[in-house]
């Protein structure tokens, strides 16, 4: 039997991650709500099979990450989502339109980077260590440091192509 | 802008987010409950419609097979249902391949992997769907003046030939934006699928 008390107090302590997972893959607050739901659903069915053989934040970055590459399909059908209190999941007016325009000058330099590359990306603005980000990922070390020297020089590239 | 300044803006986000205290015990109940997971499965219906209307298309054909009195206009029917169903099957089978499977606690890289597979697994399928439809559209132009009007399609030469040239130019267009629309998607998938297996 799962432990639901112990699964709302992990998400509650981690709930910075799963809104910041959730912000990197979505462009508008509306499919960012989905993918928060869609997130802790994922996170529910799946916390059984954590057994702690990775920290609690290693797990749920996988979930997460896994989770958003496929809510990007989804995300063109339109689904009807359970009805969440509009006070509960909106920042504060002023503090949310600086975080939107924020999130809205990172997503416009990352857009056309590929689902791996914006994975390892994440991981890396996360201040994550190349350990870290090669335990989430499932890479090596060395190839953490190959993948974000070549990332760095996309990004480069694609904003110098923007100004 | 350089990668310190996107680091920059990235935290400014996590502080802000961090300072919200969102997600209370009700709504993180609300969210594990199984009538979120139904409220999910709802996008499978658009595919579950579209393979009724083949299926019903079919029962038409057959209800009304005595109208194709000739063996080449049987054949047409016959042909035309095994189209219908073989679409109606491949549509589903594609959607429910293009979905999370599997271990949600794996790599990133893994699923990256597993979806990049199913990607091309997936284009492959709507490629050859599109195929089909053509095909399919041949079997309807020569079947409806049979079906409707008892008449044969060779009976009014100026609807076979509207009916071929229409059916030739959109041949023309389509094929053109299928292999375009296609080319690009089975790319950006086999270089994902590159990237998460280097």
């Amino acid at each position: 039997m799962v432990n639901k008390e112990a699964f709302i107090k992990a998400i509650q302590e981690n709930e910075g991650l799963i809104y910041k997972v959730a912000s990197f893959y979505t462009d508008s607050k509306e499919d960012r709500d989905d993918l928060v739901q869609e997130i802790i659903y994922n996170l529910w069915k799946s916390f059984e099979s954590f057994h702690q053989n990775s920290s609690l934040s290693t797990w749920m970055y996988r979930v997460a990450m896994n989770v958003s590459i496929f809510h990007l399909k989804k995300k063109k059908k339109k689904v009807n989502q359970i009805p969440i209190g509009e006070d509960v999941l909106n920042f504060p007016e002023t503090a949310r339109d600086e975080v939107e325009e924020r999130l809205q000058t990172l997503q416009k330099h990352i857009k056309d980077l590929n689902l791996f590359d914006k994975g390892v990306l994440m991981l890396y603005l996360e201040n994550k260590s190349h350990e870290e980000i090669a335990q989430i990922v499932g890479i090596s070390k060395t190839n953490v440091g190959t993948k974000l020297s070549r990332i760095k020089e996309k990004l480069k590239q694609q904003i110098s192509k923007q100004q | 802008m350089e990668l310190d300044d996107l680091k920059n803006d990235w935290e400014a986000v996590s502080n802000q987010t961090s300072k919200q205290n969102k997600l209370t015990h009700k709504i993180i109940d609300q969210m594990t409950q199984q009538k979120y997971d139904s409220k999910i499965n709802k996008i499978k219906y658009p595919e579950w419609v579209g393979a009724i209307v083949c299926v019903l298309n079919v029962f038409y054909i057959a209800f009304n097979f005595s109208k194709l009195d000739t063996l080449p206009f049987q054949i047409i029917g016959v042909s035309t249902s095994i189209l219908l169903l073989v679409m109606a099957a491949i549509g589903l089978m594609s959607f429910n391949r293009l979905s999370l499977q599997g271990d949600l606690n794996r790599p990133y890289a893994e699923t990256i992997r597993q979806f990049a597979i199913q990607k091309l697994r997936f284009q492959k399928f709507q490629r050859v769907n599109a195929f089909l439809g053509y095909l399919l559209l041949v079997g309807v132009v020569m079947l409806l003046p049979k079906l409707f009007y008892k008449k044969d399609v060779t009976d009014s030469k100026y609807f076979l030939i509207f009916a071929m040239s229409l059916g030739y130019i959109f041949l023309v267009f389509f094929s053109k934006w299928i292999y375009k629309f296609y080319k690009r998607s089975i790319n950006q998938a086999e270089e994902l699928l590159k990237e998460a297996e280097s």
